[in-house]
């Protein structure tokens, strides 16, 4: 039961995953942390940061670390399968079908909604997280400083996550 | 053929760190320049299908280029070169880190990750919030999914629904 309520809900997150990576998380929150208690607020921060320093997409990535911690390789599988599922069968209709249909204007029309969606739902999962991660002056030290590194110094999201495990080893608060 | 197609994307998967835009240089290289399998447009055409399906950029474009080479199995050759590094390096840590997770210099590495996190989660809110054509005018939008999502707790698929209901209805005016 476990396993088909897993893969269930990330077909459900894969299907709705529109404007890339960012935009799924509030999606997977709101599965995983708030729906079916899969994983604590904190651990969802874990994930998200494991996520962003693999290679990979932080969905699919997400997808096969909470799969392999609720239900082992098998849970991690059926995860990762839920999750790119919908990709290959909407991409393939669409890859069969688009020439045709992107110039229909309910089609643009339909893009351009969802990508101010995309944008309120990035939104969302800032506001969900912001709480639980930025509670001390420290943490709020390293919020702003990896905010103006990426932002004003376009440091890649790899080298300031390895930079910043480090800094937090020997700086950090257990 | 196959096997060429599956060891291109293992590699543009093994090379992705960070997220699917900074693939796209790769894919292009790989899949127009290096072995020819597409033209640029077509690229370009696969990147727009690519942007408008649900799920990640890389995945997507992996399974256009696939499609287009070798059809079905040269689709699932793509997909599974592209997912299968990342898989394994994240199956990888997932067993160690449920070792590892209590010890001090773990918990004190991720009370400096988790705010940094955030971080990375703000900069592309801005970034894309200049590309998707905001204005002063629908700035509402984005605003009522992020108070809808984010404080009240509504799903985003209830949302992703009625937009592109609205958006229909509205092309259809």
């Amino acid at each position: 039961m476990m396993l088909l309520s897993m893969l269930y809900t990330f077909f459900k997150i894969g299907l709705f995953s529109f404007g890339g990576g960012y935009a799924v998380l509030a999606m997977i929150q709101q599965e995983v942390v708030i729906k079916n208690a899969w994983l604590t607020d904190t651990e969802f921060m874990e994930v998200v940061a494991i996520s962003q320093m693999t290679p990979g997409p932080i969905a699919i990535n997400a997808a096969t670390f909470i799969g392999y911690q609720k239900a082992g390789i098998p849970g991690s599988l059926l995860c990762t399968l839920g999750v790119i599922l919908p990709s290959i069968l909407v991409m393939m209709i669409i890859t069969i079908s688009y020439l045709k249909l992107k110039n229909l204007p309910c089609f643009q029309q339909i893009f351009k909604r969802l990508r101010l969606v995309s944008v309120g739902l990035i939104a969302a999962a800032l506001i969900m997280v912001l709480g639980n991660a930025v509670q001390s002056l420290f943490a709020v030290v390293v919020f702003l400083v990896s905010f103006i590194a990426t932002w004003k110094f376009k440091l890649n999201p790899f080298t300031l996550l390895i930079a910043v495990a480090i800094f937090g080893a020997i700086f950090g608060s257990a | 053929m196959l096997l060429q197609i599956f060891l291109t994307f293992l590699k543009i998967g093994a090379f992705t760190i960070g997220g699917g835009y900074a693939m796209i240089p790769l894919i292009k290289r790989e899949v127009c320049s290096r072995h020819g399998w597409i033209t640029e447009e077509e690229f370009l055409d696969g990147l727009a299908a690519a942007h408008s399906a649900p799920g990640s950029i890389a995945v997507n474009i992996s399974i256009y280029t696939g499609y287009h080479v070798r059809g079905k199995s040269g689709m699932l050759m793509a997909v599974l070169g592209t997912i299968l590094p990342s898989t394994l390096i994240i199956l990888m840590i997932a067993m160690l880190f449920s070792q590892y997770a209590d010890q001090a210099v773990v918990r004190r590495a991720f009370s400096a990750l988790k705010p940094a996190v955030v971080a990375l989660i703000a900069v592309p809110l801005i970034q894309l919030a200049k590309k998707s054509g905001l204005t002063l005018k629908n700035a509402w939008y984005p605003l009522a999914v992020a108070i809808l999502v984010g404080f009240v707790g509504i799903s985003p698929v209830y949302l992703i629904l009625l937009t592109i209901v609205y958006a229909i209805w509205e092309s259809r005016r």
